[in-house]
């Protein structure tokens, strides 16, 4: 049997309003990540559609068909797009941007787009790694911390979670929540993600622990490792003093882990904060934020490549 | 004589026109052809504060084991856990890399370091072994007697092992030719302080590491040949300024991921760097005492840091100096000195609202993901706007 509780639903939007085919420029951005890929297209600096799907193995045709799924069948061509910028693990495989950007610009961008200008401090809880970004007032970076070499692969080993609980990747963060009550058990390790998927299968086997945990305490303590190490994180970005761990102002999450209640909430309840949302996916962060910041030098272009 | 006739000396001796980089891969073959030239011995050394002036007084070459990117299938037979150029050291020493080193010398410090130098004494028991014992608390009371001590008991060692005493003349010689290196290795770092240095990160950082594994009076010539063509050159293209803070880096891949990047490094503070060639021996009565001076004097590092911060002092006033956009803090991973110092320095830099970003590495950079690093780095340092936002003011305040 193939399991596919890791997989999650692909998307695909298009403005109802056909009037944005005729925006003097249109540009798009692409996000390829290492599990995920998202293209975005922006008319005159307005969401015109958007697409996401799972990245496969070849970096080159998942941006392909990624951007192809965005415009759809709008009519819309490569050729008519004023610009287009690439993010993410894989960004150079997308041939047809016609400038590379950093992720942490887009993210920080995209969030704006997302959740206002009121965000402050942006959170990238990516497949592969885990992004802080800290923001002025104004679209700028403050400063940003990533995660460490060791701790790579988050999202990916909490996909392998929910293949082994049989719990789909949509619900598995409410899951992890639903303790009866009881409080979290004590997190896996947080060294290492593949230390904690290690552990995390070791939870399985009753003989490894007295107070044998059932499938949502495990779940749970899987995913407060995860949260545990994304707060390390922040406070490389927010911290004067090791273990002073604060935001400074709002709080968004991007990526795909920011549909993860069961990482997120725990983060929040850490920080002692209630994160922003958002009627946009936080998946499209990445890709809307390209999308907009090759958008200033190509209207200044009047829209022409 | 000509100032192109100066600069040919100079390129005959590096094989090409200071290439420091070769100089530093070929290093073997350098000081192999040392040894078979005058017949004196070569000692390996692997701590900072190795006084290098006292080997060189006993007619000794005294070269820096430095970690390189070798495929290492030896070292977890012997060394479990330590920071990857550590086992990187033992794969090399024991593959026979070195296999003209006659000794090692190692000094207190470093932990990981120490491992190497036992793993070597366990497995080849022919060698020359010191090891050198420095006070952490390098400004305690009684911190220069008891270094000056420690150096009068290793020239004594090196004394029964070559059975040639080190005069006072000797000592003399050898401090000149070593204060004179320093000093020319300063010159060349102030040129970096230029708005737009003749000089990249990456030749300063290969200029360095040559110079650790050469003799210094035959690089004295090549670097004063060396400045000479610098004065020659034409100012290069206006950059971001960067600072390297951390872990000793080896080689200068990184400084060329940043000049991959547009930018360039202008400043570090790194034990294989600034730090190596700071200070100077200022000349007294008791030559020992004079060089206990300079090693306890010479910026701390990390390790010998602990008890004094004095560190971000030094950092803080280089990238003042060096007028410097942002700093990039890099710890090679399981570095126990720099992973209890680092946060001191982050510290600093946050409360001075100097920009920086903190990773870390293997001995191996992870080039892709160092690069992203560098892109979002240098995209928020981006002209136009980190010189007028006043990143030296709180954000929010007038």
């Amino acid at each position: 049997m193939v399991l596919q509780y890791a997989k999650w639903p692909e998307i695909q939007w298009m403005s109802d309003d056909a009037g944005w085919k005729e925006a003097k420029t249109i540009t798009a951005g692409v996000d390829i990540g290492t599990t995920s890929a998202q293209a975005a297209v922006v008319a005159d600096g307005q969401l015109a559609a958007y697409a996401g799907i799972r990245a496969g193995t070849d970096f080159r045709k998942t941006a392909d068909e990624v951007m192809a799924l965005a415009l759809g069948a709008s009519g819309i061509t490569l050729e008519r797009l004023s610009a287009v910028g690439a993010t993410g693990f894989g960004k150079r495989n997308a041939a047809f941007a016609t400038e590379s950007l950093d992720e942490v610009s887009c993210h920080g961008k995209g969030a704006r787009f997302i959740y206002g200008s009121e965000v402050t401090t942006v959170v990238d809880l990516g497949a592969q790694t885990v992004t802080a970004i800290k923001l002025y007032e104004w679209d700028r970076v403050w400063d940003f911390a990533m995660n460490d070499i060791c701790a790579t692969g988050m999202g990916r080993n909490i996909e392998m979670v929910c293949d082994l609980l049989h719990v789909p990747i949509g619900e598995i963060g409410e899951y992890s929540l639903d303790l009866g009550g009881k409080p979290d058990p004590e997190p896996v390790s947080t060294t290492c993600y593949n230390y904690a998927g290690t552990e995390t299968m070791g939870l399985f086997r009753p003989e490894f622990r007295g107070d044998t945990l059932n499938g949502n305490e495990i779940c749970a303590s899987h995913l407060f490792a995860v949260a545990w190490r994304v707060l390390g994180v922040i406070g490389k970005l927010q911290s004067l003093e090791p273990g002073d761990i604060k935001v400074e102002g709002k709080l968004g999450f991007t990526g795909g882990l920011a549909h993860n209640a069961g990482v997120t909430r725990r983060i929040e309840r850490e920080l002692d904060t209630t994160a922003l949302t958002s009627e946009y996916d936080p998946m499209l962060a990445g890709a809307i934020g390209a999308a907009l910041l090759v958008l200033p030098e190509a209207a200044e272009r009047g829209g022409v490549r | 004589m000509s100032a192109e006739a100066t600069i040919t000396r100079g390129a005959d001796a590096l094989g090409a026109a200071f290439d420091f980089k070769s100089l530093v891969d070929k290093r073997h073959d350098y000081a192999r052809a040392w040894k078979a030239k005058t017949g004196g011995k070569v000692l390996g050394w692997f701590e900072p504060y190795f006084p290098e002036e006292i080997a060189y007084a006993a007619g000794m070459l005294p070269v820096r084991i430095l970690a390189r990117h070798e495929v290492d299938d030896i070292s977890d037979k012997w060394i479990y856990s330590s920071c990857y150029p550590v086992r990187d050291m033992v794969n090399q020493l024991l593959k026979g890399r070195y296999d003209y080193v006659d000794g090692l010398v190692n000094v207190e410090g470093c932990q990981w370091m120490y491992n190497a130098f036992e793993v070597m004494m366990n497995n080849r028991e022919s060698l020359f072994y010191h090891y050198l014992f420095l006070p952490d608390y390098t400004n305690a009371a009684t911190s220069k007697d008891v270094a000056k001590n420690e150096f009068a008991v290793l020239a004594d060692r090196f004394k029964g092992w070559t059975g040639k005493s080190i005069t006072d003349a000797d000592l003399d010689a050898a401090i000149e030719v070593y204060n004179h290196n320093r000093l020319l290795l300063r010159r060349i770092n102030e040129l970096r302080r230029a708005d737009r240095p003749v000089i990249s990160g990456s030749e300063m950082m290969n200029l360095v590491l040559a110079d650790q594994v050469m003799d210094k009076a035959e690089m004295n010539v090549i670097l004063e040949d060396f400045i000479k063509e610098l004065g020659l050159r034409k100012p290069g293209p206006d950059k971001i300024r960067l600072m390297i803070v951390g872990s000793e880096t080896w080689d200068a891949r990184l400084e060329e991921l940043v000049e991959a990047q547009g930018a360039n490094v202008v400043a570090d503070e790194l034990d294989n760097g600034t730090s190596y060639y700071w200070n100077n021996v200022l000349p007294q009565e008791d030559r020992l005492m004079a060089l206990a001076l300079r090693y306890l004097g010479r910026p701390h590092s990390a390790l010998k840091d602990n008890n004094y911060r004095r560190r971000p002092q030094h950092i803080f006033e280089l990238a003042e100096d060096f007028n410097v956009d942002g700093v990039l803090l890099e710890k090679q991973i399981y570095c126990h000195s720099h992973g209890s110092d680092m946060y001191a320095v982050w510290k600093m830099l946050r409360e001075r609202y100097i920009p920086y970003h903190y990773f870390e590495r293997g001995s191996l950079l992870p080039e892709d993901e160092t690069a992203a690093r560098l892109e979002a780095f240098l995209s928020m340092l981006k002209p136009g706007l980190n010189h007028l936002a006043g990143w030296h003011k709180k954000f929010g305040e007038d």
